[in-house]
């Protein structure tokens, strides 16, 4: 219990006083037991009075304070750091607004508001009566991370966080690094192939000893928190002799007489039972599909010396002090029919033709018949006002209207139409749209409530669409080939992902980060970052952003070796718990598990995973978890003294009519109104001049001369000659 | 259902514009535009049907015919895409689907043929020169009747079945229900069209450029009056003759401007002159200074001596009646005035 408590309550310069009978609180808080000092003040956050606040903390040797104000959003840290320059706790300091929650809500009522404010006060007064001095929780860390996806997100940063001192582990599921951008022979806007990028990458990673990359590798188990994550892997075996002749795998590659359609390629092609992802994919070693060489028992032997078909899986576990997610995307599949997808021939998705263009640089040949004629049809799987994908995918219109210009320039004589909803080409983008039209695109735009429907007429294969641009007229397109841009949709296998880290996830199975502004990368799991398109749609370079903010996030967290976190956090009474796992079953966070002491089985929290939600306490039976600073005692006493009967002298007459006549009981003006006293110089000052003689904004200085204004500190003393600022005078 | 067809872009192009394919669709030139209103909007909707290649719809509307190019969509369009050249490029190729004998479309799409009609001709003028003996008499006797016949040739050959085939395009085959009594009573905006053009006040730019366009109407038609049915070249009448030389002033001089205008490259309109434009206003001048010149040469009687230039007067005047007027840009005077009496037609 604290017993030499001190109270300030704002006027907030008539934001609070007007309707609050601010100077009455402060002389019946006075009496108030256990109260040592409450007082109203023009400014709690004035510089003068926060110097105040310390002395009086100081010199009465006050062990909490109480500040009756604005929202804790505004000012919680000011009056903290006021009691840290005073030498005591920050935890012991309680925050009461009576701005936004009274006297701006009630300034019709200010005998009800003030009511209300008592109420209020005394609420803090008895919870902080029960504060406890905490202290922030350090944790050491490692100088290790876990990037989880080697996509070109995931590689960048790899190299990055390597740079900045960091080991590193690049994990990717698949058996070739590079992710999605591999697939793309041509990125908007600077038209380099992503396999370049991948190469570049690749090599770089190689020079920097302290990455270590797995591939064909998956996560399987997570346990620790920030600083100590323990991570279990699973890596899949390549069936590959490593002592084997680089040759003789690429015979080996050469003759294996199994094939099978090529995922990679979306099943344009096939590819062998021993395979790359594509000639130059990396790191330089083939997979065999073991399950395809069951029945080939010659070829087998022949090869025996150069495969390795009994390896076996490999578990590996490492501790990481941060995990980096860069995980990806996964392209919408359209369903069977949408758009006449797999019941039409002629109709693939986007990333289908961009293997194609790939796969025929020459001439563009779908099913042995030359394209000559191209229909987009755009936002498919996207921005559906039923259905969880809502989103806009963002890159894929320029990414069409690219591929739309690669088309031009490699086949020339080709047509190409866009049927499209809307064309996001943002920033520099836009030049590629001008383009496109000026090479004699055609665009005809749609909306979802009509939308487009691809049919066969004939042999031919027509889009019907409503253009929207030429008042709802019915066009028909025939088109040699119909493309669906297909947007991005989160990776299939996300929900494990955000199970196994205990990253949330929105309804569209993207990673949701805290705040898209101001915590963009982080997540609410402490050292977990995300980036890239984990997150949701980006382009490339804004993946790439994106992953090394969360690279750099890292590299700050981890740069000391320890972390300090804050101390509102779940504690266990021992005694009371009788361990029957209810906590453990609500709690989001897995911060809770079973410990045995004494022969008995208890509750105990990982202080570097809680995150002091709360939600554990109510739910124990035995009420044995309580939330550090929202205690049962703080909150059932805060329940009492706002309920507690108040009696309070009325005010003789309503504040709002004697306003001139309102003496400010002020020791002291704040700091900044002593500015701008100091800044009228002379007689007669206009705004502009006191301004620019006490360094301040000039609306700044409007403002408080309002207010000085009303409480009789200067007095407007005419208008300048082209009336457009008052002059003013001190009183 | 409307097919799209993206080779009429290709077809239109051949007719002077080229950008209209950078249009995004914003409708920035409908917006600015003066003489667009809620019932007759334009240009977007014309570059939408060029773009799509809704010829019918095209070949069916008065538009083009409603713009009078000041240029003002042009200036305006954020993706320079020239929505003023493409009206004009439109009313080209609508002079020529109206043209029954197809010389409009080949002339307004190849310089050469164009080239050779203008030798063809000049060296028919020379042959029938030279087979009248140089005879000055004998040749412009034959010149004015030559005139009076064309006129009349021109009219009923090509300008009758043209505009019947307009009229075909415009309001029979779209199937508008026009009452007998309403071709009557819209005549006015015929002749009010014609002569004063009076829409084109209401174009943003200035009221000089009509007021150019005013005079050098009159002038011209005068200066046809007054050579065909007054003949000028041979009257005793003081006042006739003073009056000839006042009309042909008026029609080169203006036309200088006009030269001058599309040389300077100031203004939107005057930026994208096609061959059609230069033969049209070059031969009007020179038709307006050689009228004036050989009165000049008579009345000074310095003609019999300078007989080149009763030749030269004639090699344009033939090569206007028998190009110019009735397959080039004349025929835009003619196919305006009866747009807007259609339009009116068509008026609910």
């Amino acid at each position: 219990m604290k017993e030499r408590i001190g109270v300030y309550i704002c006027h907030c310069g008539g934001n609070i006083s007007d309707y609050v009978d601010v100077e009455e609180l402060g002389k019946m808080f006075h009496k108030e037991e256990n109260v040592v000092i409450a007082k109203d003040v023009m400014f709690a956050c004035a510089d003068s009075n926060q110097k105040d606040m310390v002395r009086d903390i100081q010199e009465n040797k006050l062990d909490a304070i109480v500040v009756c104000s604005c929202s804790p959003k505004l000012h919680l840290h000011t009056f903290r750091g006021v009691a840290a320059r005073a030498g005591l706790n920050p935890s012991n300091y309680v925050q009461v607004n009576i701005r936004e929650q009274c006297s701006w809500p009630h300034s019709d009522h200010p005998r009800e508001a003030t009511v209300k404010a008592a109420g209020l006060i005394r609420a803090g007064i008895n919870r902080v009566s029960f504060s406890e001095s905490l202290e922030d929780i350090q944790l050491t860390v490692k100088k290790s991370v876990l990037v989880l996806g080697a996509g070109v997100a995931g590689m960048k940063a790899a190299i990055d966080l390597a740079k900045s001192g960091n080991e590193v582990f690049l994990v990717e599921k698949d058996y070739f690094v590079g992710g999605r951008i591999a697939q793309k022979d041509s990125l908007f806007t600077t038209g380099q192939s992503g396999k370049q990028i991948v190469a570049l990458l690749y090599e770089e990673i190689k020079k920097h000893s302290n990455i270590t990359v797995f591939t064909g590798t998956t996560i399987e188990k997570v346990s620790g928190s920030l600083g100590n994550f323990g991570i279990d892997l699973k890596v899949k075996p390549r069936y590959i002799n490593g002592k084997a002749d680089k040759q003789a795998v690429k015979r080996a590659m050469e003759e294996c007489p199994v094939s099978v359609s090529d995922d990679f390629n979306f099943g344009l092609t096939q590819r062998k039972a021993i395979y790359k992802n594509y000639p130059e994919a990396l790191p330089d070693v083939p997979v065999v599909d073991a399950e395809l060489l069951k029945d080939q028992p010659d070829f087998v032997a022949k090869f025996a010396s150069t495969l390795n078909l009994n390896e076996q899986e490999e578990t590996i576990s490492l501790i990481v002090g941060s995990v980096l997610v860069t995980t990806g995307y996964d392209n919408y599949q359209p369903k069977e029919g949408e758009f006449g997808y797999k019941t039409i021939d002629n109709v693939v998705t986007l990333p289908e033709l961009n293997r194609m263009m790939e796969l025929n640089p020459e001439k563009l040949v779908h099913n042995g018949k030359q394209i000559n004629s191209v229909a987009f049809i755009y936002c498919v799987g996207n921005r559906q006002k039923k259905g969880d994908n809502k989103y806009c995918s963002r890159q894929c219109c320029t990414s069409t209207i690219h591929t739309s210009l690669q088309l031009k320039e490699r086949y020339k004589d080709i047509q190409m139409y866009h049927v499209y909803r809307d064309i996001r080409t943002y920033g520099k983008q836009e030049i590629l749209y001008a383009k496109s039209s000026k090479q004699g695109d055609l665009y005809l735009k749609y909306e979802e409530k009509e939308m487009p429907v691809v049919e066969k007429d004939g042999k031919a294969t027509v889009v019907k669409v409503k253009d929207y641009l030429t008042a709802k007229k019915e066009m028909e397109i025939e088109a040699d080939l119909v493309v669906l841009v297909t947007g991005m949709v989160a990776r299939e296998d996300s929900t494990h992902i955000s199970e196994l880290f205990k990253i949330p996830i929105g309804r569209d199975k993207f990673f949701n980060e805290i705040h898209p502004k101001l915590k963009p990368v982080e997540t609410v799991i402490k050292g977990v970052y995300i980036g890239g398109t984990c997150q949701g749609p980006k382009n490339v370079s804004e993946s790439v952003q994106s992953s090394l903010a969360g690279a750099s996030k890292i590299t700050a967290l981890l740069k000391s070796g320890t972390v300090a976190v804050d101390p509102i956090i779940a504690r266990v009474d021992r005694e009371a718990c009788t361990w029957c796992g209810k906590c453990a079953d609500v709690c989001d966070y897995g911060a809770l598990k079973v410990i045995e002491v004494d022969g008995k089985k208890v509750a105990q929290v990982n202080d570097a995973v809680c995150t002091g939600c709360g939600i554990c306490a109510p739910i124990c039976p035995e009420n044995a978890i309580e939330i550090a600073q929202y205690t049962d005692n703080g909150i059932e006493s805060m329940i009492d003294g706002f309920l507690a009967d108040v009696q309070i002298k009325e005010k003789e007459a309503n504040a709002g009519e004697e306003q001139e006549e309102v003496k400010v009981g002020m020791k002291e003006y704040p700091q900044i109104w002593k500015e701008i006293l100091a800044g009228m110089t002379d007689e007669k000052n206009s705004i502009p001049q006191i301004a620019e003689n006490s360094k301040l904004n000039r609306e700044v200085v409007t403002y408080h001369l309002m207010t000085m204004n009303r409480y009789g500190v200067v007095v407007p003393a005419g208008m300048d000659d082209k009336e457009m600022y008052f002059y003013y005078k001190r009183k | 259902m409307s097919k799209v067809n993206p080779k009429f872009a290709t077809e239109l192009k051949k007719y002077g514009s080229d950008d209209f394919n950078a249009c995004f669709n914003c409708g920035n030139c409908t917006a600015t535009c003066s003489l667009s209103t809620a019932d007759s909007s334009f240009p977007r909707e014309m570059i939408r049907y060029t773009t799509l290649g809704l010829e019918g719809e095209i070949k069916a509307s008065l538009k083009p015919w409603e713009c009078y190019y000041c240029g003002e969509c042009s200036t305006e369009c954020p993706r320079e895409a020239k929505p003023g050249e493409l009206m004009m490029s439109l009313r080209r190729w609508l002079t020529a689907q109206y043209d029954w004998t197809g010389l409009s479309g080949l002339m307004y799409k190849s310089l050469p043929a164009s080239i050779t009609a203008f030798i063809l001709t000049f060296v028919g003028v020379l042959a029938f020169a030279f087979n009248s003996n140089f005879d000055l008499e004998h040749m412009m006797h034959v010149g004015h009747m030559f005139e009076a016949i064309a006129i009349g040739t021109i009219m009923v050959v090509i300008f009758i079945p043209n505009i019947a085939r307009m009229w075909y395009f415009t309001i029979l085959q779209p199937k508008v229900k026009v009452p007998f009594k309403k071709y009557v009573s819209s005549l006015g905006e015929f002749f009010v069209t014609m002569f004063v053009q009076k829409r084109a006040l209401d174009c943003d730019d200035n009221r000089f450029r009509w007021f150019e366009h005013f005079i050098l109407v009159l002038g011209y038609l005068s200066l046809l009056f007054t050579t065909v049915f007054l003949d000028w070249f041979s009257t005793e009448y003081v006042a006739v003759n003073i009056f000839g030389y006042l009309v042909s002033a008026i029609v080169f001089i203006v036309t200088i401007d006009f030269v001058n205008s599309r040389m300077k490259k100031k203004k939107a309109m005057n930026q994208n002159s096609q061959p059609s434009d230069w033969f049209f206003v070059v031969w009007l001048f020179l038709m307006g200074l050689t009228a004036f010149m050989t009165r000049l040469f008579i009345d000074l009687d310095i003609i019999e001596s300078n007989k080149w230039l009763y030749i030269f007067h004639l090699t344009i005047l033939v090569q206007w009646a028998l190009i110019i007027v009735p397959f080039g840009k004349w025929t835009h005077f003619l196919y305006r005035s009866f747009a807007m009496y259609f339009a009116k037609l068509k008026e609910k």
